[in-house]
């Protein structure tokens, strides 16, 4: 099993001389199976570099399929698709995978995107074959030879993680999320922080730590976990209700699921390149005693992870 | 002194990475400075982020700057960067936003459906703090804002219009044009009359004349289409703008170059051009 990582950063995409080396793209990770299985977690900006490459074999003649496993639907995490290649080309197979939402149908919500007067091409003149599947949170299918198992996380409108086993390895992504500990994420507007003085209702702390069991579940032995780890502790202290981890939160999932590899993902768009350098060094200090067998590495655009038998 | 500033110079999508990092990669955003102090800001692409991080350390960072947002059209690359725009997050700065009149969909539905939550957190841009208002532009009419007369006209632009701006305080004149899809005959003479004897003309340069060809159903510029109208306009200086998301530093180098070769081949040696890049200042 193959991982490559085209696109790292959380919020929007960002240019210039500090992203250089981790690369400025929103979120994107592609992950194939030695049997030539593709699937393609999100579709930040990082998609676009990813389907021209794709179109330099058989998305080109119209022969590819592709497996687009969307995580939420935050700008973004989609926010590339419009500019995925093999999309224009038809007979190309596409299979989008996200969420069911009670208010709002898969399609309708990536039409939207695409409608005027937002962009010229709407998903009708999109010549490959588009098929939607929408997910429940704890649903656990195929993909060929690929296994796929969902949880929910906690995050504004709600995310999905998903993991995928394939070739004797297996690969979670975990993003966006909070900690499970102090707020409950689900449908609306939170203005701020919650205040000192209030506590966790039962009900909103039981789902949490359900939350937080099914999440280390599906990253149990894992080969390498990708992790929203945006946030600072002190950034997380000022703004707990956007939805994001520290590199804490994820080191100790990674430990209570008997993790091998780390991969600090969804890096904050004012981190520079020496910023998440230091994130990354001092995780691994601290990953050093609270859990001595991870490996901590920071994703980057390029990075490519081979996993298992292929 | 009129100070118009760069802060996304792209078309498109964003384009992160190493072959863009002179130019820059974030889409369409540009600041004006007029004589008088006033703040006109020209799209609010991914640019808009780095620009609302500079005004935070003066008076909008205290809820005290005021501005007025001047947008083309609701594509992407217009218009994405408004979610993370800093000052819209403090309460007491106040902003006026012009958009096209024309379209079926007023400009504060098509602002307020980008915020929604299946999209972005904040579900809502009355939930940023600072006050908006929102106005539509009519078309070759004459709108004062502080101390500047701002006239706006629709060029042809694939399936939607999008405004092209023209800006005169204290003697001196700016005209922005992203994203012009003139068509066979080139670009009109109502868009010359718009551009007309400015100091600087920011114009769409999406594409070299060659690729354009291979995508005139895009509704963008090539290298020639901004020439032409700085020379027939008789502007003073031409900044090229809103590059291909895949040109890289040393293909717009080319097309400035380019673009310095037809100017002083057509008697045209007194227009000066330029490449957009960000962080660029021109004072007028």
């Amino acid at each position: 099993m193959r991982i490559r990582f085209w696109g790292v950063r959380g919020s929007l995409p960002v240019p210039g001389p500090r992203t250089e080396r981790y690369g400025g793209n929103t979120s994107c990770v592609e992950v194939s199976s030695a049997a030539g299985t593709r699937i393609i977690i999100d579709a930040g900006t990082g998609i676009r570099r990813l389907g021209k490459e794709l179109m330099h074999a058989e998305f080109e003649s119209g022969k590819g399929a592709a497996h687009i496993l969307i995580s939420h639907t935050h700008w973004d995490h989609i926010q590339g698709l419009p500019f995925f290649a093999p999309f224009y080309r038809a007979g190309n197979k596409l299979f989008v995978y996200a969420r069911q939402r009670d208010d709002q149908n898969l399609r309708s919500v990536l039409s939207l995107q695409v409608d005027s007067p937002f962009f010229p091409v709407p998903f009708h003149k999109a010549r490959a074959d588009v098929a939607f599947r929408e997910l429940h949170d704890g649903a656990h299918f195929e993909i060929n030879d690929v296994v796929v198992s969902c949880a929910r996380l906690n995050h504004p409108y709600i995310a999905t993680a998903y993991a995928l086993s394939a070739d004797g390895a297996k690969v979670a992504y975990i993003a966006d999320t909070a900690p499970f500990s102090d707020i409950l994420f689900g449908h609306e507007f939170l203005a701020g922080p919650p205040s000192p003085h209030s506590v966790l209702s039962k009900s909103d702390h039981k789902t949490l730590r359900t939350m937080r069991s099914q999440v280390v579940r599906l990253c149990e032995g894992a080969d390498l976990v990708i992790y929203d780890t945006m946030f600072t502790p002190e950034e997380y202290r000022q703004t707990p209700h956007y939805g994001h981890s520290r590199p804490s939160d994820a080191v100790e999932i990674c430990c209570d699921a008997g993790v091998r590899t780390l991969a600090l993902y969804h890096h904050a768009p004012d981190r520079s390149d020496a910023e998440v350098d230091a994130v990354l060094a001092s995780t691994r200090r601290d990953a050093k005693v609270t859990a001595p067998k991870l490996e901590v590495v920071a994703g980057f655009e390029g990075l490519d992870v081979a996993l298992g038998k292929g | 002194m009129m100070d118009v500033t760069f802060w996304g110079v792209r078309g498109s999508i964003p384009s992160p990475g190493p072959g863009t990092v002179r130019y820059g990669g974030n889409t369409a955003c540009v600041s004006v400075r007029l004589p008088g102090g006033e703040l006109i800001i020209l799209d609010c692409g991914t640019g808009a982020r780095n620009l609302g991080i500079s005004l935070l350390a003066g008076p909008f960072g205290k809820g005290k700057g005021s501005a007025t947002l001047l947008l083309s059209h609701a594509h992407w690359d217009h218009i994405q960067g408004f979610p993370f725009f800093g000052p819209f997050y403090v309460p007491g700065n106040s902003f006026t936003v012009y958009g096209g009149s024309r379209g079926e969909r007023l400009l504060e539905d098509v602002l307020e459906r980008q915020m929604a939550a299946q999209f972005f957190p904040v579900q809502s841009f009355r939930n940023m703090g600072a006050r908006m208002e929102m106005r539509p532009l009519v078309e070759d009419k004459d709108v004062r804002v502080g101390s500047a007369t701002i006239r706006a006209h629709a060029n042809p632009h694939g399936p939607t219009p999008a405004l092209a701006f023209r800006i005169e305080a204290g003697g001196k004149s700016l005209a922005y044009a992203s994203d012009a899809g003139y068509g066979s005959g080139g670009p009109p003479q109502t868009a010359v009359d718009l551009y007309r004897g400015v100091d600087l003309l920011i114009h769409d340069s999406t594409f070299t004349p060659e690729d354009r060809a291979l995508r005139l159903e895009r509704g963008l510029s090539s290298l020639e289409d901004a020439l032409d109208c700085a020379a027939r306009a008789e502007v003073k200086k031409l900044a090229l703008f809103h590059y291909d998301q895949d040109y890289s530093d040393r293909d717009v180098d080319e097309l400035v170059a380019r673009g310095r070769r037809w100017l002083d081949e057509r008697g045209a040696a007194g227009i000066e051009v330029i490449g957009a890049a960000e962080g660029l200042t021109v004072s007028l």
